[in-house]
């Protein structure tokens, strides 16, 4: 049974030379019951939802809305292509020193962001994100639970982030950050006193980097008061998959995708944001934090 | 980078375009061709970069398709009138695929689109040898075979290429990106005129490489990698930034500088071939260019901004100013006067 499952999971895997086919075609009625891909799932992981392709709408009058917002959306990016980079003026974009990226004002600010903890591996950890008081803020708190659950390949856990939405533009296109006038990022919080790990996510353009993360670490005071934060992109090391790599780069800054921030301890948490900027400080020289001469030449 | 290899790479480059540039039998050519794709692939990923490997690797898919296009156009020649001379390719399938093939080697609309990327992922000097020296093969081959080839595909994507690079490069504000377009919309004006004088086509790309050679040791000197870097060279070599000023206008084609003469030629020439609308069609396109350019020239040398740059290269330039820059600059200004010994040279 289970070899005819794989067998079968085989088939659909490669897509099947004519042979298989016919194998699939004998045996298919046989294991109705078994799905189509494996059936092992993380406990954390959601149960089998609708698949992409199932969740077409073919409502005509609801195609035509989406392609009209689309089509204006196009219209005003080929605008803002004429004022200048961004839709700014080039005097704006020349002379501007600060940014604010993300301001959480409303509700809409806090959909940009996805919030995630280490349910998706079957953890403990609990995470929520909602307006602060008066709605002057957005305040991530929850729970750090760093139980591994037992399923015999982690070894770590405890984790809750939160991740921004990547830009599209019209039509779903990916659309990037250039922050390359600036050289710092720019956070006012106020945390609990517990550190978190900032990453950023250039999206590469091989899939071999698609696991390239930029971190570095934002430790916060926890007193009743406010603080602001710089921590400038000299600082960001490059990791892949959680491992730090041996050569370093500095973080490229005009093809930006997304931004994270974790955490990692049991207990507890809190986090209020105000807002997420950019920086350009003048007084940061540092070009990269890190060596980047080959540490280990052949003899 | 280690100085054997970085010998053994500028010779391969020049051994590849020598190859090719003297070459009769085709695949001579087309070996220069790789030579000069192989050597150039460990400048453009000198950093090892993310963003300079996919150029790199960008850069290696394109030139090897086009090279193996290139192969296949004299294969098909050679199947059909038995001969692999260069000048001697008669066959119409044959030229249309070679036509194809160099447009994607050049960078031509619509086969431009890896030229931008290469370029902001590889170091300012690899940049300039990409825009100059990784054309002259090319632009040596279609020389050879202009009268063969079909002038409607060059044409339709010489007035593309200008429209396009034009275009594309008003919103940037990477300063190699931009010269990426700028390569773009020149290499437009030089496939217009191919099929009606060959001379002309080689005049402009030897004013184009003068001119863009100086624009980007310019760059180099100060490491203007973006417009804002750009805006603060004012305070580090006023001159330099004022030879910035003319050479930009200089490959916009204003008169009466040196950038004014091919493209006056070029006008001139097409309109006695009947051509008018292709001229006003690639006058009106290079528009798009100009404005750019005056962008870079408006950045580098009117603005005044009140800050200073984050970029600690700014405040000291480490080597001494190359002389060429000088020679360079005095001759991408100074050329125009001179036109009737230039057009006697041809």
């Amino acid at each position: 049974m289970a070899l005819a499952v794989m067998l079968r999971n085989g088939a659909s895997f490669h897509g099947g030379c004519c042979g298989h086919q016919v194998l699939l075609s004998l045996i298919g009625p046989l294991l109705s019951t078994s799905k189509l891909y494996s059936s092992y799932r993380r406990p954390g992981a959601e149960p089998e939802k609708k698949q992409s392709w199932q969740n077409a709408d073919f409502s005509f009058k609801k195609g035509i809305d989406h392609l009209k917002t689309q089509l204006s959306l196009l219209k005003k990016e080929a605008q803002d292509y004429f004022l200048g980079p961004r839709g700014h003026s080039l005097s704006k974009h020349s002379l501007e020193q600060t940014r604010v990226l993300w301001q959480f004002r409303s509700q809409e600010d806090l959909n940009k962001w996805v919030i995630s903890s280490d349910v998706e591996i079957g953890g403990k950890s609990k995470v929520y994100l909602k307006l602060g008081r008066n709605n002057q803020a957005a305040l991530l708190y929850g729970t750090l639970n760093t139980e591994v659950p037992r399923d015999g390949e982690t070894a770590y856990s405890g984790y809750c982030s939160m991740r921004s939405r990547p830009a599209v533009g019209s039509f779903n296109r990916k659309k990037y950050y250039d922050w390359s006038n600036f050289n710092s990022l720019y956070f006012r919080v106020r945390g609990d006193g517990r550190p978190w790990m900032v990453n950023i996510y250039t999206d590469p353009y091989f899939s071999h980097q698609k696991d390239d993360l930029y971190s570095y670490f934002m430790f916060t005071r926890g007193g009743p008061y406010w603080e602001e934060i710089k921590i400038p992109f000299s600082k960001f090391f490059l990791s892949s998959r959680g491992r730090v790599q041996d050569s370093q780069h500095p973080v490229w800054l005009d093809k930006t995708l997304g931004f994270t921030i974790g955490d990692k301890v049991d207990g507890p948490f809190q986090l209020e944001i105000d807002f997420i900027g950019l920086l350009n400080d003048r007084a940061h020289r540092e070009e990269f934090a890190y060596e980047t001469y080959d540490k280990n030449t052949p003899v | 980078m280690n100085p054997q290899a970085n010998l053994i790479f500028i010779t391969s480059l020049l051994l590849g375009t020598t190859i090719t540039i003297s070459s009769n039998h085709w695949v001579t050519a087309w070996a220069g061709l790789e030579i000069n794709t192989l050597a150039i692939l460990p400048l453009i990923s000198k950093h090892h970069h993310p963003r300079a490997i996919e150029a790199a690797t960008k850069y290696f898919l394109t030139q090897a398709t086009a090279s193996a296009l290139i192969l296949f156009s004299s294969t098909i020649n050679a199947w059909a009138t038995g001969q692999w001379d260069i000048t001697q390719m008669s066959h119409p399938t044959a030229c249309l695929i070679l036509t194809t093939a160099i447009a994607m080697k050049l960078g031509l609309a619509p086969f431009h689109f890896w030229f931008p990327e290469v370029m902001q992922g590889s170091p300012l000097i690899t940049g300039l040898l990409l825009s100059t020296i990784m054309k002259l093969p090319p632009i040596a081959l279609l020389f050879m075979t202009s009268p063969s080839l079909d002038p409607t595909p060059l044409t339709t994507m010489a007035i593309l290429s200008v429209a396009l690079g034009g275009w594309m490069g008003l919103n940037q504000t990477q300063t190699r990106k931009i010269l990426a377009f700028s390569s773009i919309s020149h290499l437009g004006w030089m496939t217009i005129i191919l099929v009606h004088n060959p001379n002309l086509t080689l005049l402009n790309f030897y004013l184009y490489s003068i001119m863009t050679t100086a624009l980007f040791l310019t760059l180099n000197t100060t490491k203007a990698l973006n417009l804002s870097t750009l805006m603060t060279t004012w305070a580090k070599s006023p001159a330099l930034n004022a030879a910035l000023l003319l050479t930009l206008l200089s490959l916009a084609g204003l008169p009466p500088l040196t950038g004014f003469l091919p493209k006056w030629l070029i006008i001139q020439e097409l309109t006695k071939q009947d051509m008018a609308p292709a001229a006003i069609a690639i006058s009106l396109s290079s528009l798009l260019g100009l404005f750019f350019y005056l962008r870079l020239a408006y950045c580098a040398t009117i603005t005044l901004p009140p800050h200073t740059t984050n970029h600690t290269k700014q405040w000291r330039i480490n080597k001494p100013v190359s002389p060429l820059i000088a020679i360079l600059t005095t001759m991408s200004v100074l050329l125009l006067p001179i036109t009737p010994m230039i057009l006697a040279a041809l």
